[in-house]
Parts: structure tokens; sequence; C-alpha cells
């Protein structure tokens, strides 16, 4: 073993029974669902909503107005005109991608803000958004519901995030300042539980806390939901990597995986999928830039 | 030596008529192999179709009875449980009607081969499988069961989010609060009736005046009484101009007249198209109709003498039962078997809300077969049954001919009447006399009663 990685196994020895035992009494510890978040989920979920309402909650928080704004006068979007309101940014977007997106600027820039690593968190945010926009996709295609894979693929790691801010914030880890490697390997170990937990605490819809729970390649054959956010967001966590260049996994191997034959893709299916890799990445970087 | 990819009989397509297809030869002792594309078997009709518009309706028919009963019983529903419960229940019943299929094929031997099917030949067809290798299989008889899917219309741009069509509807995991409904058919009236017993507002529209314009006029006029009563409206004799997503909330909808209908969601359901593109039919000597279908004669036999098509790829009726029968009957054919006399009086069901089914001749083809009619009605509010159950809207019409005496059709809406209509259907098997529904004993109290009714309204009508 190299001494850099005896260094690494030493500081992980040092901080998973601290972060393991902070899961244990999750519901205490993890981070309160920031208010507009909680209300635009609860808005997404209502019938009767129309646009002033989502307008009027999004205007609440003037740095999460401003981003609406600026993303939808990117070229990705390619508005006639300058949008200059709430109101025509929301007729632009669309609600549900909209809600999408203020749900996630105003987690990303409240609760899981964490000093000095604000460059990963965005790498995490970017891999996200790219798995929800890829999750409409893939339920477009086999006639799932389309709302929900963007909510599954657009959280399904926010236990990441959620073990950055318990070690940013549990003593004795607080206050120091872990490499990106050790907080990897945490992510491996831990972000599942973290997801499953905090998906518990924010009360997120049933199937997206399935999806959050399930999405492995190992794991979402277990999922039931009807609406298959799990084995989407499973496909759809994979091109987003492959999108996003954070996987060496060649096509070849992608083209191969089990959750594409259990999603019952031929070869075209999975060449159309890829095709779309350059928009997704456009609207990633527009969303997130 | 037998080859591992030649087969007596290769069935394209596990729906309800390629799966009987496939179980006649496998009790004829053929070796049979049943190419299908998706993982499961089954179909449409299980997983896109019949089953799932049907157990939705079920479910949807068992909540409202729920929630009408919370006044007696003292309790709430939450809101939110309504469309998952639905939905995880339809889940639970494909799942487990995909199994019980599954399980069949394989008691009767036949061999599961999943991929793409494309014919090379005449008799040999290339499988593509899901990681793109291929295997070529051969046969001597080819039964084309590859059924149908939902039309897209060109003027009408179906996302599946917001503009959805027959199988993306059934991926709904809320109620919307609005519905535009276009076509007037059978899946339109279907699914029109059961969001609007759910409490979502439904708008239907189409070119017809009436929708199910193939049904006797009685039934439809009640069909439309049931769904405006539970809020629903039809919009008859009217053509779509543009439809859109307005990119916010609403899918409007620009008629002719230059009236815009909004609503936040839309099924389109403007019929159906056959699955042959992947086929290459041309290859095995065949040529699609102008209307993509594929011709077979009476046995369902194609131009190629060995390769027989059956189901909704050779148009209507396009009913799951009608398409069983043909798969069953294309293989006796093929395999020089007596099928059975041919089925003289095919029932047919729609699975609205209310029910209706329908079977022999209407009042119209009577009169322009037989030179007359006399027509008998009985209503459900009229029998006993009828009302203990609260199945008060209902109408029984017996179609008899000008002396009313023989009888010629049946038609009946309301609840039970997909099941109660073979009564009728066995009726006009056996050439059954009006006055048999009149002198024979019926369960008391049992909505059977209505045939006694209409018999006796006949009779009376006969008398004076």
């Amino acid at each position: 073993m190299s001494p850099s990685s005896c260094l690494l196994e030493e500081e992980l020895a040092a901080i998973r029974p601290v972060l393991a035992n902070r899961l244990k009494t999750t519901g205490v510890d993890l981070p309160l669902l920031p208010v507009v978040a909680h209300q635009v989920l609860l808005l997404s979920g209502d019938p009767n909503v129309d646009s002033s309402k989502l307008s009027a909650l999004i205007q609440q928080d003037q740095a999460l107005a401003g981003q609406i704004l600026r993303i939808a006068n990117s070229p990705a979007y390619a508005p006639r005109s300058p949008i200059v309101s709430l109101q025509q940014a929301i007729a632009w977007l669309g609600f549900n991608m909209l809600a999408g997106l203020a749900f996630s600027v105003s987690v990303q820039s409240g609760v899981f803000k964490t000093a000095g690593y604000e460059k990963e968190v965005r790498g995490l945010w970017r891999h996200a958004l790219a798995t929800g926009l890829y999750g409409k996709e893939i339920a477009r295609r086999i006639r799932h519901n389309v709302e929900n894979a963007f909510l599954c693929g657009l959280l399904h790691l926010i236990g990441k995030p959620a073990i950055l801010h318990l070690t940013s914030q549990t003593p004795p880890l607080a206050g120091r300042l872990h490499s990106w490697p050790v907080l990897e390997k945490l992510f491996d170990e831990f972000h599942l539980q973290a997801g499953t937990a905090l998906g518990e605490v924010w009360k997120l819809p049933d199937s997206v806390k399935e999806a959050i729970r399930c999405f492995p390649d190992h794991l979402y054959d277990q999922a039931t939901s009807p609406a298959k956010g799990a084995i989407i967001t499973c496909l759809a966590d994979h091109l987003a990597s492959h999108a996003l260049g954070t996987s060496d996994v060649e096509e070849e191997t992608l083209r191969n995986l089990q959750v594409v034959r259990d999603l019952n893709f031929y070869p075209e299916d999975m060449t159309a999928l890829l095709e779309l890799k350059e928009s997704i990445q456009h609207h990633v970087e527009c969303f997130l830039s | 030596m037998t080859s591992p990819h030649m087969f007596d009989l290769l069935v394209i397509g596990s729906g309800p008529a390629g799966q009987k297809a496939a179980i006649q030869g496998a009790k004829a002792g053929k070796r049979v192999g049943l190419i299908e594309q998706t993982r499961e078997v089954g179909g449409a009709c299980v997983y896109q179709g019949t089953i799932p518009s049907k157990t939705l309706r079920e479910s949807a028919l068992q909540m409202v009875r729920f929630l009408r009963a919370t006044d007696v019983f003292e309790f709430r529903m939450r809101d939110d449980v309504r469309i998952s419960s639905l939905m995880t229940r339809l889940d639970r019943v494909v799942r487990a009607h995909g199994e019980f299929m599954k399980e069949q094929l394989t008691r009767n031997g036949i061999q599961h081969l999943h991929g793409r099917a494309k014919f090379l030949s005449d008799r040999e067809i290339d499988i593509q499988h899901l990681d793109g290798t291929h295997t070529n299989v051969s046969a001597s008889l080819i039964v084309i069961a590859t059924g149908s899917r939902p039309r897209v219309p060109d003027h009408v741009p179906i996302d599946h989010e917001h503009i959805l069509d027959s199988d993306s509807i059934l991926s709904l995991v809320y109620l919307p609060k609005s519905l535009t409904v276009l076509g007037g058919g059978v899946i339109a009236s279907e699914y029109a009736s059961i969001f609007a017993l759910l409490g979502v507002q439904v708008i239907m529209v189409d070119s017809a005046d009436r929708p199910l314009k193939f049904l006797d006029q009685d039934l439809t006029d009640q069909f439309c009484q049931a769904f405006e009563e539970s809020g629903g409206q039809y919009r008859g004799l009217q053509k779509i101009r543009q439809v859109q997503w307005d990119g916010f909330s609403k899918v409007t909808t620009t008629l002719d007249n230059g009236q815009i209908l909004e609503s936040e969601k839309m099924l389109v359901a403007l019929g159906r198209v056959a699955n042959i593109e992947y086929l290459n039919v041309p290859a095995a000597g065949l040529t699609p109709t102008s209307r993509g279908l594929i011709s077979v004669n009476e046995h369902c036999q194609t131009v190629m003498p060995h390769i027989y098509a059956v189901g909704d790829v050779i148009g209507p009726p396009s009913l799951a039962s009608c398409s069983m029968e043909q798969g069953r009957r294309a293989v006796c054919h093929a395999l020089g078997l007596s099928p059975g006399s041919a089925p003289e009086h095919i029932p047919m069901g729609i699975y609205s809300i209310p029910e209706m089914s329908s079977v022999g001749l209407s009042e119209q083809e009577a009169i322009a077969k037989h030179g007359g009619a006399m027509v008998g009605r009985a209503r459900f509010h009229e029998i006993a049954r009828g009302q203990i159950s609260g199945m008060t809207n209902g109408l029984l019409k017996m179609v008899a001919d000008a002396q009313g005496k023989q009888l010629l059709g049946v038609h009946i809406v309301g609840e039970g009447a997909t099941e109660l209509i073979h009564i009728g259907q066995m009726g006009l098997l056996h050439r059954i006399q009006i006055d048999s529904f009149v002198e024979n004993i019926f369960n008391f109290p049992t909505l059977a009663e209505t045939y006694r009714v209409a018999a006796l309204d006949i009779a009376k009508q006969r008398r004076g």
C-alpha cells in the first residue's frame, strides 16, 4: 500500500464511525428542506396551481429569482425576446421544468452550500440535472411518467451533498477540510443511506424515495413502484456520467449494460438516447453556468 | 436431425392472437417458436390496452363507490391516495396476468424467442436481439400477430408528458384537473368516462355527431347522458386545426370553427396503426394495404398460403376476443384441423362507464335486412335487482323481426352489460324465439330479468 493510500485509509477509519453514528440518528441531524424548495415541491403536485402562485413563491428568494431569469434567457431556451419577468420565464420554461429547477437551485444554494467544496458540489448538481434530463427522455420512450422521472434523476444523489453537510457539521469532523477522494469513498459507502434518510425527512414522494434508495445497478430490481423511477434513473445516471465525461465507460459498454436489456432497449433506442448528449450538455451548462 | 432454428410454426407477436395461435400449434404436436420484441409476453393487450384500461375502470368504480359510502360509514379517504392506489393495483393485475400467460406458454412447450422479427424470405426470419446480435429462424408455417399501437396524427405533437396517447395515459401519477380527449371511438370513450367519473373535467372532441357511432343510438344516448352527469362534455362535428402545449400549464386545442379549448392534459385516441414497420413484409411476398394492414381471406390466410395474419394487424374488429379466435382458427386451417363452426354472432363490449355491449343486428340493420323490426326495451330501474344494487341507469334493447317472433339482436348499456350480453348471444346462436324469454323463469332478483321485460314489451306490441 502506498503512503498516500495509507493516509486515506487512516482518515477514513477516523471519519467512518462518526458518520455512521450520525446517520443512525438522522431525523435530528439532517438539514431541513428549504422553505421555498418545500413549497415548490408541494405546488408541483397541486392540480389547482397557477403561474402567479409559483411566481410569488420564487420571488421570496431574490437569488433564486435571478437564477431563473438567467436560465430562461440562456441560449438553451432561445427566447424569442428577452425574458424580463418571472411570469414570462414560467411561460417559457414550462411549469414542471421550472419547479424542478427552482427546487434544485434552492437546495444547492441553501442547505448544501459547503465552503471549500464549491466546485465539487457543482459537479454533483451537473450530474443530477443531466440524470433528470436523461430520465425524462427514457421515460418518454417507455411511456412512463416523465415528470416523475425528472424529479427522481434530479434527487437520486441527494445523499452525497448530505454527507458533505454532515461531515462539515459533525464534531470532531467539523472545521476540517477532507480530501475529495476521502469524501468520494464515504459517498460510495453512505450516500444511499443518507439519501434515503433525507428523503424521509423531506417527505419526498414515495416513488422518488424509492429511486434514491434503489437506483444502483444491483438494486433497481427491488423497486416496486409502477412509475419505474429506479430503473429509469439507473440508466439515466450512466448516460449522464458518459455525457458529462465523469466516467470512462465506453459507449459499447454502456450499450451492453444489464439495465439497457431490462428496459428492453434495442440498439436503435440507445442510439437515439446517446444522440441527445450534446443537447443535454448544453442544457446543463445553461442551467448551472 | 432438426436444426435448433427450424420450427414447424413461427408466431410473431405474443398478444391474444399470437398466443392462441402458438398454443393451438403446440397442442397439435408442432414445434412452435413465439417471437416477441418485449421482455414480457402478452402484447399491448396486457400492458397498454385491454387489461390496464379495464382494471383502471374497475378500480375507479370501486373507489367512487367507496367515496360515496363515506357519508354512511363516517370515514375519510386521503385525497392523494386516489391515483397512486389505482396505478399500483393496475400494476399488480398486469404483472399477475403476464406471469400467468408466460406459464401457459411454458406449459405447452412453446419456445419464447425474445427479439425483433424481420422477414428475410417467405420462410426465413431474422431475429434482432437486444444486444444487437441476430438469429435466423425458419418455419414452414408463419403467423403474423404483431398487433397495433396508437396512431400519431401529423398535426398533434404527442410528447407523452402533456399530450398523451392511450399508452402514456397510463403513466399518470396524479389526476389532472382537466383533460381533452381527441376521438370518439372505443378507447376515447372508455378513458373519457373513467376520468370524468374520477372528477376530471373531460371534453371529448370528434368529427362524428355522437361517440361510438357504430353502436345503437339508444346506447350512445344513454352513454352521453351519464357522461354529462359526471361533468363530461362531448363536442361532435368538430375538426382540429391545431393542438399545442402552451409551455406552462395547459394544452390548447384550436377547433376549425375558431373555438379554443384549454386543458391540463390531452389524450389523443384517434385510432391505431398496425405494427409492421420492422417486419419487412415485402421480403415475404406480402404487400401492406393502403392503410398499412395485412390483407387476409376468411381463414386469415395471406396471399402466401403458408403465412397467416391475425389480430389488430389485419384491422377491425380489433377485439381481443376475436383476435384469440382468429389465432386458433388460422392454425387449425393451416394444419388441416377442423376449427369448428365459424362464430356467427360476435359480441362487442365497450368498457366505458356505463358499460355497453351489443350482439346481432341493430334496429336499423334489422329493418334493412328483414324489411322491418320490432323493438322491446327494459330499463334497469324497472327491475328489482337494478334498484337493490343502485344500478338504475341501464337499458336492454331487444331487436326482433317485423312480426316480433325471432330474436335478431340485443344491445345493452349499464353495469354488467358485457356479462349480460351472453344470454342474448346464446339466444341468437340457438335461434330462440322472443316468447322463450317470456315463458321461461329467470332467477329473481337479477338483471337477467331485463330479457323477460324486453320480450314482454315486444309481445305487448305484437298483440296490440
